[in-house]
């Protein structure tokens, strides 16, 4: 254990700061920044509305179809914006209204109420499932995926490229042992790359929300979203870290892996459920806390991509997922007990 | 004794179809090892089977006892210089001795000081704190030299360590070989600057294509090869007299005074009866100063052995 923290020690300052970071830092803020930009226009809005005048929800709920300009503007009030212009014969016109937390248009044509549309502010569950989304689709899938194969599948294949790896290879320590030195290493930046960068982009969701819904979430929810999030992104980093490691290990080219796991990860719901198990995207969807929304208009191939796999129980996810990469680690190590210094074919 | 010997038993490398060594046994014991060889004819692959760094195709290997495959033990008893240039990206010269003595389990204070130690042995002290990638290629090799000497080895494996040190360096470092060597332990050693390992080595390794051609102390080697003539320097103040006495002699083949004015140039291929006529002109009333043989060296071996070399 002493040595496998040496190395972790040794290689980790590497693994955080390699000149190839770069990009893996800016996957793992992508979302956080999103989230950050999404607050900021949210903000931005209510201070705007915050001097207008209010016109309660109810009043503007018992306006039927039909009504009359005069009819509504009697019991409205003046609107805060008011359009009219005329298409062909007909008339229209468009009152803005905002009743506290939504804005509401009133759309009239030849002088008669057409139609109501709604829209919040800000809609904390809308969000909610936005981030969902943006987590599953974006941040498990792609951002940690090519964030763990830039980390780990330099920890050996970067050293053969720089000719350096005979160093370890010279040192008293078993080959098993230098492996799982560096893959700590390779974990323990990216978990706090990719955690943090999970627990930043959760933190950026709720930083902006009302009061009461935070309050509300606080009290139920928020907690226990914001630790599977968390432990979702660090075991990604466990699983992909550990595929990308042996990778590193037995292929030259990184990009062929890449594509092989990308590829067997994007078609892991159509495979038969033995096989499922063989992915760490399986386990990792089954960690999610809030299922993410799938616009019914995304084609039936896309959506069958997208669909998250035969759900598993969180436990058993974890297992799962444990078991697969122990099971990687243990074929890396046996390659790396194997693997010879020969920079001159590199 | 066999855990005092480096042992290779019908040792092969192909590195896939290009032959690394081919059926190689060796039997090294303690002392100075110089592996002479051109390049590509397989010294720092023998080196790197002898440190696990490759494996070998069929054979086996033995350190002291230990098997390349246990780098876990192995390296213990063994530092390796290796050839290659580079170090790991950002390193300091003190850091990169000090990470690996951490790596034995050395307490902290204890690995700062060796490192700091090792470190001065090979006059880099001033230099420590800086990144290796800033090192002049010499600086690079004495670093390098530093770690492979930092945890007091049994075994010392270096390739080339002698490019690109300056006469001072160069001179203490033989000095530190020697110091190894006189305490029982391995030294082996890779060169193409020939002239110096037969000055310090005990033993020689002349290796071509991958086989090796001979082994040996140089003078062992050297009288294994009858029909190779030796060649010997005898100082006098009569050279003129001297060399027509020697004419005359069976066992001479060639006798010429020499052109720097030190002697007679003799060639003999029958070492006894020559002893045996040098004592007899000797006693003959010819003062003789000095015999000095002139091939028993790596070049001349080299040369013959391998043909063509340096």
């Amino acid at each position: 254990m002493n040595q496998i923290w040496i190395i972790a020690k040794l290689e980790i300052r590497r693994a955080f700061f390699s000149r190839r970071a770069l990009w893996v830092y800016l996957l793992a803020l992508f979302p956080a920044v999103l989230f950050f930009g999404h607050g900021v226009n949210v903000q931005y809005q209510r201070s705007e509305y915050a001097g207008k005048p209010v016109t309660p929800a109810a009043i503007l709920d018992r306006i039927p179809t039909g009504a009359a300009e005069s009819d509504v503007l009697a019991a409205a009030g003046q609107p805060i914006t008011d359009r009219q212009w005329k298409r062909r014969d007909t008339q229209r016109r468009s009152l803005q209204y905002y009743d506290g937390s939504n804005r509401v248009w009133l759309e009239f044509e030849n002088g008669a109420l057409k139609s109501t549309r709604r829209r919040t502010l800000n809609s904390f569950e809308e969000d909610s499932k936005v981030y969902a989304g943006v987590f599953q689709f974006f941040y498990l899938r792609l951002a940690i995926f090519f964030g763990c194969l830039g980390i780990f599948i330099n920890l050996f294949r970067g050293e053969m490229i720089d000719k350096s790896l005979h160093y370890w290879f010279l040192a008293p320590v078993r080959r098993e042992i230098l492996l799982l030195g560096k893959y700590c290493a390779g974990l323990i930046a990216s978990a706090a790359i990719f955690g943090g960068g999970a627990l930043l982009s959760f933190g950026a969701l709720l930083a902006y929300q009302s009061s009461a819904d935070l309050q509300s979430y606080l009290q139920s929810d928020a907690l226990s979203h914001g630790t599977w999030y968390f432990l979702s992104a660090v075991l990604g980093c466990v699983g992909y870290g550990s595929v990308f490691l042996a990778a590193g290990l037995l292929l030259r080219n990184p990009i062929i892996p890449a594509l092989v796991m990308l590829l067997w990860e994007s078609i892991n719901g159509f495979l038969p459920d033995l096989l499922q198990k063989l992915s760490v995207l399986h386990y990792l969807q089954s960690l999610c806390p809030v299922a993410p929304p799938l616009d019914p208009s995304v084609p039936p191939l896309a959506r069958m991509i997208l669909a998250p796999a035969a759900p598993t129980s969180a436990w058993a996810a974890i297992t799962g997922l444990l078991a697969v990469t122990a099971l990687v680690l243990y074929v890396a190590s046996r390659t790396a007990r194997r693997l010879e210094i020969n920079y001159g074919t590199e | 004794m066999s855990s005092d010997l480096i042992l290779f038993e019908n040792v092969s490398k192909f590195y896939g179809e290009v032959l690394g060594v081919n059926k190689v046994d060796l039997r090294i014991p303690p002392g100075i090892t110089s592996l002479v060889g051109p390049n590509g004819s397989g010294k720092t692959t023998l080196m790197n089977l002898m440190t696990g760094l490759v494996h070998p195709g069929s054979g086996s290997i033995s350190v002291r006892g230990v098997s390349p495959f246990a780098p876990e033990k192995l390296m213990r008893i063994l530092g390796y210089a290796t050839q290659y240039d580079a170090a790991p990206r950002g390193i300091t010269g003190f850091g990169f001795v000090l990470a690996g003595l951490l790596l034995h389990g050395l307490p902290r204070a204890e690995a700062e000081r060796r490192a700091a130690a090792a470190i001065e042995t090979v006059a880099l002290t001033h230099a420590a704190q800086r990144k290796i990638a800033a090192y002049s290629k010499g600086m690079r090799q004495r670093i390098r030299l530093a770690q492979a000497i930092a945890h007091d080895p049994e075994v010392l494996v270096l390739d080339e360590p002698l490019n690109g040190l300056d006469p001072l360096v160069r001179a203490e470092t033989i000095a530190l070989f020697r110091d190894y060597a006189a305490r029982g332990r391995h030294v082996i050693l890779s060169s193409h600057v020939l002239q110096e390992v037969d000055v310090f080595s005990d033993q020689v390794i002349l290796i071509a294509n991958g086989m090796i051609v001979a082994e040996g102390e140089i003078r062992n080697v050297r009288d294994e090869i009858h029909e190779h003539p030796s060649q010997f320097l005898l100082h006098c103040q009569q050279p003129a007299r001297l060399a027509s006495l020697l004419f005359d002699q069976a066992d001479i083949l060639e006798a010429k005074i020499d052109p720097e004015g030190r002697g007679v140039l003799v060639m003999t291929r029958h070492r006894d009866a020559f002893a045996a006529t040098v004592q007899r002109i000797a006693l003959s009333g010819i003062e003789i100063d000095g015999i000095l043989p002139m091939d028993e060296n790596v070049d001349a071996l080299y040369e013959y052995l391998i043909g063509g070399g340096k």
